[in-house]
């Protein structure tokens, strides 16, 4: 049988706040010390920014062919022209649009199945965690059966074998990642079932899916949401890479993967139209991871007790 | 114990530590807030030096700047430690360490966290042992390590010596933590509040350990404690701290006879009597059974480590009954692993019995479903101990309260708020705090806010787990009031499941002494502490640090050992093991609890009340002389 | 050692199951994917009747319970079939020499193509791993020890980043810049051992994020430990303390990290970085018979990784329990 105990350590701090709702607040206020996680706010937001309004900002197109305009290298090199700030593809289209459109789906397809595997396997977590005996261990091993199964090999079985579609993807990416939750939601749940408030909650008469939904749930669930969070970025990895397979997003739809796998073949000569998008992600990305990383020392140091 | 070693030399008579206006403070935004001031003493030769002093007195930081034990945020502002004639505090890091573990030695209050979990006790002391005393080879060191555990009286040392930590038990570890810290033979040793986490016969034993143990390898103590009659059992002088000052500095006869400070003379009489309180303890009800208790079992299984597909049973509660009265206060005490806490989960219908009946008016709680059991819960409230995790941070006060109410469909919208207020200010909270969330509540107004969730139903039962052990004496008498005040008002039962020896002499009519996983005595509050029945009740009333006259003395009771452990049960009367009068017939038969004796008073022992040593005469007085 | 025993034999007994339910699950969705196999194996020129009679020959009409059962039977006895379209001299056949019937014997086995290719994905992880070990155990531990200073936000900024770097992306780039830039080293197939060194790298920047992270973490907290400042008073040196002691319980969640998500992680890794450089390893062969549907080749390989992984946990829950005798097992 697998180890709660373990599976909680290699964990960040996950179990809840012991001295309340304050934490939240002073976790926040201590990360906005650091000079890492401003820099990181401000990157993070410019993207979102971009993503949003680019296209209705940049005077270009990013799935029209223009054959004049082909091969143009980034605004800041010789033979660079505007508006064409990270230059053109093949095609003659702008790269920095169709990388904040890929941005944009990928963040779409990120968010939407980390909220999917969060409920999904938060509901089955805490449903075996609070249940225990066999429901757990058959929910768990289920989870076991899930994981023994690589990401990848699911992913391209289902969409190599199956038509690709955003709602496809964001399946085969919940599918695929809900055991985590289900698993870490179920450690919590087991210690959180001994505590005292649930057996508070239990004496005053209240109902098992009451105590699941009003009591454990939102006492647990803040610091897994907050890793959430971070998962979103490791999705739209995910979503990368599909591309880059062919078995993401069909063209003409840009996504990063299928302008990474196209600018391949032009690697000598238009290294940009593989390097730029790379370069946006990995600011998006990272900007994120980083505001990540802050939050969590700072959330360590609030539970240690600093001020 | 009191007087001095015969033999003086002038060496011997100079101090091992003097401290020297020490003054620590700590770190905030607002610049540095201090913690001790201007502290200074003198640590005499082969002496026990006791520190006392309130939560937040800083006897926690004063105890680790002797060993310069300083972190940030904490800074030393001033001041000298002077051992062996030099400053510990100026010393270079690389020279204090190699006095720390050698000379100076230190054991905290928290055993179980002292040690590595994942490497046995005796490999770590060993390991201490070398790093202090390089020369020392392995066998001689090991044979050192095996030996001072036999000092300690850890039995089976050496077998025990390649246990875990997490094997042993709180006291056990202390031992151990003693043996590591002696090992070295240690000029001084600095305890701070070592008994703290302990029960109070383990206290106890660990308390004349030390002080024999003290004499044998000629060490001084530093005996730091939050509790007076834990100090004065131990100490030649005592200093009491107040708010990071040293306020009064006396032998411990003198404080205790004649204090001199304000706040010593509040210290002494914060400190719970048993036998020479001023108040009556209540008398036994006479109403109506409201709960019945018959012959509760609850067993464990846990996996067996060393046999293939095997479980160990873990008896826990073993065959309990009694049976509380209407507007009744009813005690339930005992020490850690004694079952109690098992039986509050049976009792607040948490779990079911594996055998025998919980009766409430009559009704077998265990056959409860659904509805009947809801409406059972409303009449039947339990408080829980830590008021910190029993009410959820993220509900507001006021929602936390009427939580019950929505449950059980009791009362909406305008009726559902004005009865959570009228609860709030029945247990003493302001209104104002309905809407907010419970951060920043004082651990008095948490248990406030549980009392009133708990009120709000109107149960006719409650019962106390440990409900007022977190909190301080001042707390505590505060809402015991309280909860008289409640019962006057609603004739409410009470069971309080407790430790705490004193609150139950003061507010229950009736105990139940629980060991093993029995009730071993069951009576009335006065004929228990007055003439106890038991042995093992008579070893805890001997054990609870008073400052008064105990009709118990410690040498006739003092109980060597640990209870034995609930999967391997002594066969005979469980207590036999550790009893001091046990004979033959103990190891074979069990002896039940006997009927009443009239009086109110029954005990599972094969020994009248009369073959015991008679309870020293103890009329009501001041705390005399020692 | 009791104990030893009945862990082995529970995990055992689980293990199979689980990898049992992961061939269950593999072999169902694999026969309710649109696309009749039977096609892929005898090519679009075969007869309807010459493509039923050969469905029928290798029980594909047999119920799906049936045919699982016999699937079953044939890997308990170590044969993992054969591959739909690869023949026995390697290479595609294309399916289209067979369109008047089928001959099993012309077609690679499966058991036998993994076994071709597992050598080099072994390497491949192997080498993958030590490069991320290389980087992460020096920045994780130094991060761990010196919390809130430099070499902890060295180890912030590094993981990160690499962690915010697509494995696809890191690929190409380096291509790129080692590569076809410089010629420093060979990228694209394999011919000699210095082919996997671009392949690892790009796998260990994947890795080392997680580790690091992981490593800090847990070296950090143990630094909190009241034993780590308890011992230092009782006279051991930091030094001891911190190499005896907080390495040897980081190193606990660390271990399981390594079993429960860092396998999944190289797994999934391997395979990409192995599309990328079309390596011929497990990955390869693997996303190949992806595209060409040749199913015997695919519900093989999950099932080996399902049960690498369930063989793999089980050791080092294992290993867990020997060092922290408080877990249960």
């Amino acid at each position: 049988m697998s180890n709660p105990s373990v599976e909680v350590a290699t964990q960040p701090n996950l179990a809840p706040a012991k001295r309340g709702a304050g934490v939240t607040r002073r976790m926040l206020k201590r990360a906005w010390g650091f000079t890492e996680m401003k820099v990181a706010a401000v990157v993070f937001a410019t993207m979102m920014f971009l993503t949003i309004f680019g296209p209705y900002i940049i005077d270009a197109s990013a799935t029209q062919m223009n054959v004049s305009a082909r091969f143009l290298p980034p605004i800041f090199m010789e033979g660079g022209q505007y508006p064409h700030f990270l230059g053109t593809d093949q095609l003659g289209r702008d790269l920095l649009l169709r990388s904040l459109i890929g941005l944009r789906n990928a963040f779409a397809i990120g968010l939407v199945s980390v909220i999917g595997m969060f409920v999904l396997g938060c509901a089955i977590g805490i449903y075996a965690g609070y249940r225990g005996g066999w429901v757990d261990v058959v929910l768990m091993r289920l989870t076991d059966v899930q994981m023994s199964i690589p990401v990848i090999i699911l992913a391209i079985t289902i969409l190599g074998l199956s038509r690709p579609s955003p709602l496809t993807i964001i399946l085969v990416l919940i599918l695929a990642s809900w055991p985590t939750y289900a698993r870490v939601s179920r450690s919590v749940a087991l210690a959180e079932r001994e505590k005292e408030y649930v057996r508070a909650a239990r004496i005053l008469g209240a109902s098992d899916l009451r105590i699941m939904i009003r009591h454990i749930a939102p006492s647990i669930l803040p610091p897994i949401a907050f890793v959430a969070v971070l998962d979103i970025a490791r999705m739209m990895i995910f979503e990368a890479i599909f591309g880059f397979i062919g078995i993401g997003i069909q063209p003409p739809t840009p996504t990063f993967g299928t302008i990474i796998s196209s600018g391949t073949q032009y690697l000598l000569n238009a290294w940009w139209i593989t390097v730029a998008p790379g370069v946006l992600l990995a600011l998006a990305l990272g900007s994120l991871n980083l505001m990540g990383g802050v939050l969590e020392r700072a959330r360590n140091q609030v539970l240690q007790g600093g001020e | 114990m009191m007087g001095q070693p015969a033999l003086e030399t002038a060496a011997e008579t100079s101090p091992v530590m003097k401290v020297e206006n020490l003054s620590v403070g700590v770190t905030g935004r607002a610049g540095i807030k201090p913690i001790l001031a201007d502290i200074s003493f003198e640590v005499a030769p082969q002496s026990v030096l006791g520190i006392i002093g309130e939560s937040g007195s800083g006897k926690t930081v004063l105890s680790r700047a002797l060993v310069n034990w300083i972190s940030p945020p904490l800074t030393i502002t001033g001041g000298a430690v002077h051992y062996g004639g030099r400053d510990l505090l100026k010393l270079p890091q690389r020279e204090v360490n190699a006095l720390r573990g050698r000379e100076l030695a230190y054991i905290g209050a928290n055993p179980t966290s002292a040690l590595d979990p994942t490497i046995p006790v005796g490999h770590q002391i060993l390991e201490k042992l070398k790093a202090v005393s390089p020369g020392m080879d392995e066998a001689t060191a090991r044979e050192r390590v095996i030996d001072t555990l036999d000092a300690v009286r850890i039995p089976s040392s050496k077998q025990r010596f390649d246990e875990y930590p997490f094997q042993f038990s709180g006291g056990m570890m202390q031992r151990a933590l003693i043996v590591d810290a002696l090992v070295s033979d240690p000029k001084l040793l600095i305890a701070d509040n070592i008994t703290q986490p302990l029960d109070v016969t383990v206290a106890a034993q660990i308390l004349r350990l030390l002080r024999d143990l003290q004499q044998d390898f000629d060490t001084s103590i530093v005996f730091i404690s939050s509790a007076l009659g834990i100090v004065a059992d131990i100490a030649d002088d005592v200093l009491v701290l107040e708010n990071g000052s040293i306020v009064e500095h006396q032998p411990v006869s003198a404080l205790l006879r004649a204090p001199e400070h304000d706040y010593t003379r509040e210290l002494i009489a914060k400190v719970p009597r048993i036998w020479q309180g001023a108040e009556t303890p209540p008398a036994p009800s006479t109403g109506d059974i409201v709960l019945e208790v018959t012959d509760v079992a609850r067993t464990y299984k846990v996996r067996d480590r060393n046999r293939l597909f095997a479980h160990k049973l873990v008896r826990a509660v073993r065959g309990v009954s009694f049976e509380v009265r209407k507007g009744e206060n009813f005690g339930i005490i005992g020490e850690s692993g004694c079952g109690k806490s098992t039986l509050s989960r049976l009792l607040s219908c948490l779990e079911a019995p594996d055998a025998g009946h919980i009766r409430f008016e009559g009704t077998d709680i265990a056959t409860l479903k659904g509805k009947p059991l809801l409406e059972l819960r409303r009449r039947f409230q339990l408080l829980l101990q830590d008021p910190y995790n029993a009410i959820a941070a993220h509900m507001s006060i006021g929602r936390t309260i009427a939580e019950p109410l929505l449950i059980h469909g009791l009362a909406s919208g305008r009726a559902l708020r004005e009865k959570v207020e009228a609860a709030m200010s029945e247990v003493g909270l302001s209104t104002e705090l309905y809407d907010q969330l419970p951060v920043g509540l004082s651990a008095g107004q948490r248990q406030r806010v549980n009392i009133a969730r708990a009120l709000v139903l109107e149960p006719e039962l409650l019962i106390l787990d440990e409900t007022l052990s977190s909190l301080d004496q001042v707390e505590q008498a505060k809402l015991l009031e309280l909860f008289e005040a409640i019962q006057k008002r609603r004739g409410i039962t009470y069971i309080y499941i407790s430790h705490d020896l004193a609150m139950v002499r003061r507010v229950c009519a009736r105990i139940a002494v629980m060991y093993l996983g029995r009730v071993v005595e069951l009576s009335d509050n006065e004929p228990m502490f007055a003439e106890a029945a038991h042995p093992y009740t008579r070893a805890l009333l001997s054990a609870v640090p008073t400052v008064e006259d105990k009709p118990y003395a410690t040498s006739d009771y003092l109980l060597e050992g640990e209870p034995p452990d609930p999967i391997d049960i002594p066969a005979g009367c469980s207590f036999r093991t550790r009893c001091p009068f046990a004979f033959d017939r103990c190891k074979t038969e069990d002896p039940r609890l006997g009927a009443d004796d009239g009086a109110g008073h029954a005990a599972a022992c094969h020994l009248a009340i009369g073959e015991m040593p008679k309870p020293h005469a103890n009329t009501a007085g001041g705390p005399d002389e020692r | 050692m009791a104990f030893a025993i009945e862990f082995f034999l529970r995990r055992i007994s689980q293990g199979l199951v689980i990898v049992l339910l992961v061939a269950f699950v593999i072999f169902t969705l694999l026969r309710i994917v649109p696309g009749d196999p039977m096609r892929i194996i005898l090519g679009p020129m075969a007869s309807q009747t010459t493509l039923e009679e050969t469905a029928k020959e290798l029980g594909l009409r047999d119920p799906m319970l049936i045919q699982f059962g016999r699937f079953v039977g044939e890997v308990a006895t170590g044969d993992l079939g054969r591959s739909y379209i690869r023949g026995v001299q390697g290479g595609s056949t294309g399916g289209s020499q067979d369109a008047d019937g089928f001959d099993p014997e012309s077609r690679a086995s499966v058991a036998g193509l993994i076994a071709n290719a597992l050598p080099y994905s072994l390497m491949l992880a192997g080498l993958g791993i030590a490069f991320a070990l290389l980087v992460a155990v020096p920045i994780g531990i130094a991060a761990g020890l010196n919390a809130g200073r430099w070499p902890d936000k060295i180890g912030l900024y590094t993981s990160s980043l690499f962690v915010s770097l697509p494995n696809i992306w890191v690929g190409v780039v380096l291509i790129f810049l080692l590569s076809a830039k410089t010629g420093w080293l060979p990228a694209i197939g394999y011919r000699g051992f210095e082919y996997t060194i671009i392949p690892a790298i790009v796998l260990a920047v994947e890795l080392s994020p997680v580790m690091i992270r992981a490593i800090s973490v847990s070296v950090a907290q143990n630094l909190g430990e009241t034993f780590y400042s308890v011992g230092l008073v009782r006279g051991i040196s930091r030094r001891d303390m911190i190499g005896k002691h907080v390495l040897r319980n980081a190193a606990v969640p660390l271990m399981n990290l390594f079993g429960a998500q860092m396998i999944g992680m190289l797994l999934g890794g391997l395979f990409v970085v192995e599309y990328i450089f079309s390596y011929p390893g497990i990955g390869m062969l693997t996303i190949n018979a992806v595209f060409q549907r040749d199913f015997p080749i695919i519900q093989a390989v999950a099932i080996l990784a399902s049960a690498a992984l369930v063989i793999i946990n089980m050791l080092v829950d294992f290993a867990s329990t020997l060092i922290d005798r408080r877990l249960k097992f």
